[in-house]
């Protein structure tokens, strides 16, 4: 049980160049899960190791449970990580992959017996205790790694990328065993994945980087909601948001001819910029049936059904280099080609400053 | 016919393999002296009893034995602190490397004669001439310690085969499973049995069969260095037969020897190469 605080840590790979991490500043309170989400490059796995102490933490210090842990080797730390790879003992069986910590602790072997039938009986490897990594499915080695890690009631859990060897039901399947096994044993955890689904469904907290900065660190559903600019507005929901750069006019900005009003507070903090980034959720975006009630016409592209819902992927009728996803009924009969009316819900519009992102108001 | 191109290697194989063995064979039921010509003639099995009678052949057996797997041994623990040690980054590295595999490209006759001459000479050798501030001088190493004079030229000439092959097998452990220990707790020694040497058996395993295979036949070092000498105090089974045949000319009687030693080295091959064969299985379904 801890807390673990990022205090402007930075990790520099090469002096003079980007830094991988540059001076994060996080806060993960005790027995909270927070996910780290990025694209590649964002430094989201550098962050893990320089709390696991795999790789230096060059500015800045990380602390766990109020200890700074710049200089305590990995071992110390008392921590466990699960990695991509799983990285399993090959030479050794389950059992010894799963004893292994505990042994390099010293610890009595009855106990160590103990822990690992208790994990082995909670993760449904009893049956496989005395196998190799080699002989077990993919599925079965990702919970042998995240048996290793909980056998060691660690102060904090580290995951990389833990889900992304598995195929996709098993990584549904397994996403909420690993949210409902650490909200049972209430370890501090930070996993970090670039999926962000993965992220808004785990994450009791998620932390958005990118090129090694820290975007936004906030709920899943305040990410979803109020995100702080337009990096983090087009990462985070799937489809992304329809992000337009839109001209002012008047009270609002006009997209395909229509006036989409903007509210006092965005336009107070645009200024004079006579351009605004607008963000559109695809299910924000209103189907107009019978297309007379005017509103923004659009000619579909692609129509993904879904069963429960559809998503079509359109360009504008005047403009072909703007194109739109907009969410649709449940088996439309929307087709490739058809022209469609759609209407914006103007409350549920986000506006960014067209040059640095950040969120207007 | 598919395979008739492949003939004259089967023909070669047989008359340079084959035929000889069975004239050798031939003889060894033979009491057969070069040097009482008219001597010939057939005897059963008398030379394979002199040769388990043989005292010295029992002796030069051991050699043998101790030769091979003395330096095979020593050679692989030294072949591995030196790819330990050429497993890290420093600066230079390249250039250790390549010094360090020398050895191993010399012919195995200039390498014996640089041990004998340059490195053991009683008067002029490069050993005592090192040891001399500690007190030592004029020890003649190679009449002293013959045995172990031999096995230090085989060592040095095999060392580096053993530390590339270890080498490569260090060079292709998974870094993760290292960083995996380390937040497991581990520490360097922990990593190092707990984990190095479990994924380093099969390369230490090969290493000492082609060792071995390659060393129980050894000639020339024993040959260039002590000739066996002195008596037979650091003669091996190849240098004995030579001996036999081509200093005392009794064919025979090296022949039955030859076969002895034939026999005996199959059945070690068998269990040796069937551990070769293992590791490879097993490094095939690991993949």
């Amino acid at each position: 049980m801890a807390e673990v605080v990022f205090d402007q840590a930075s990790r520099i790979y090469t002096p003079g160049a980007t830094p991988a991490v540059d001076k994060l500043d996080l806060t993960i309170t005790d027995g909270e899960l927070v996910v780290l989400v990025g694209p590649s490059g964002s430094g989201k796995s550098t962050a893990l190791r320089m709390l696991a102490g795999l790789e230096p933490i060059d500015a800045g210090s990380v602390r766990i449970d109020g200890r700074d842990v710049v200089d305590v080797p990995s071992k110390d730390r008392d921590i466990a990580m699960v990695f991509q790879s799983y990285a399993l003992y090959p030479a050794k069986t389950v059992r010894e992959n799963m004893a292994f910590p505990l042994k390099m602790r010293r610890m009595d072997k009855e106990e160590q017996a103990k822990r690992v039938a208790d994990a082995a009986e909670l993760l449904g490897l009893t049956d496989y205790l005395d196998r190799k990594p080699k002989a077990l499915s993919g599925g079965q080695r990702q919970r042998v790694a995240m048996g290793r890690a909980i056998v060691r009631e660690p102060r904090v859990f580290l995951m990389d990328e833990p889900l992304s060897n598995l195929d996709a039901k098993m990584r549904v399947q397994t996403r909420s065993q690993i949210a409902s096994l650490q909200n049972r044993l209430e370890v501090t955890t930070v996993y970090v994945t670039h999926d962000q689904v993965e992220a808004m469904t785990m994450g009791d907290r998620v932390a958005v980087l990118r090129d090694g900065a820290l975007q936004q660190y906030a709920t899943p559903s305040e990410l979803y909601d109020r995100p702080v600019n337009a990096f983090v507005a087009g990462f985070i929901g799937s489809p992304a948001m329809n992000l337009l750069d839109l001209r002012r006019s008047g009270d609002g900005v006009t997209l395909g001819g229509m006036e989409i009003p903007l509210h006092r507070e965005v336009r107070d903090a645009a200024g004079s910029a006579d351009t605004v980034t607008v963000g559109v959720r695809p299910e924000d975006l209103a189907l107009d049936s019978d297309g007379s009630g005017g509103g923004v016409k659009a000619v579909v592209d692609v129509v993904e059904e879904l069963g429960s819902e559809s998503y079509l992927y359109a360009h504008m009728a005047e403009d072909e280099a703007t194109t739109l996803v907009v969410r649709g009924p449940g088996r439309t009969n929307v087709r490739y080609g058809e022209t469609i009316a759609l209407r914006v819900d103007a409350d549920a519009v986000h506006a960014f400053d067209a040059s640095t992102g950040a969120r207007l108001a | 016919m598919r395979r008739a191109p492949l003939v004259p290697a089967l023909v070669f194989t047989i008359v340079v393999t084959q035929i000889p063995f069975l004239l050798t064979l031939y003889y060894s039921v033979q009491s057969w002296n070069l040097v009482r010509p008219g001597s010939q003639r057939f005897v059963w099995f008398e030379n394979y009893v002199s040769v388990f009678a043989d005292s010295q052949f029992r002796g030069v057996a051991l050699n043998t034995i101790i030769m091979t797997l003395g330096s095979v041994i020593i050679a692989v623990i030294l072949g591995l602190l030196l790819a330990l040690l050429l497993n890290r980054h420093f600066i230079g590295r390249g250039v250790v490397r390549t010094l360090l595999v020398t050895p191993f490209l010399i012919t195995p006759v200039a390498a014996a004669l640089l041990w004998k001459t340059t490195l053991l000479d009683p008067t002029y050798g490069l050993i005592n001439f090192v040891l001399s501030p500690f007190g030592a001088s004029g020890t003649d190493w190679v009449s002293t310690f013959p045995l172990a004079s031999v096995m230090a030229s085989l060592i040095w000439q095999w060392t580096p085969f053993m530390m590339l092959l270890l080498l490569a097998g260090l060079q292709s452990m998974p870094g993760d499973q290292v960083e995996a220990a380390r937040v497991d707790g581990a520490g360097a020694w922990a990593i190092f049995v707990e984990l190095t040497l479990p994924h380093l058996r099969r390369f230490l395993e090969l290493g000492i069969v082609l060792g071995a295979i390659y060393l129980v036949n050894t000639f020339d070092a024993v040959y260039m260095i002590t000739q066996g000498g002195p008596g037979t105090a650091s003669a091996n089974l190849p240098f004995y037969i030579y001996q036999r045949a081509f200093l005392g000319f009794d064919i025979g009687q090296s022949a039955a020897m030859g076969v002895v030693v034939v026999v005996l080295t199959i059945i070690v091959a068998t269990f040796a190469l069937r551990l070769v064969f293992r590791s490879f299985g097993a490094a095939g379904s690991e993949s």
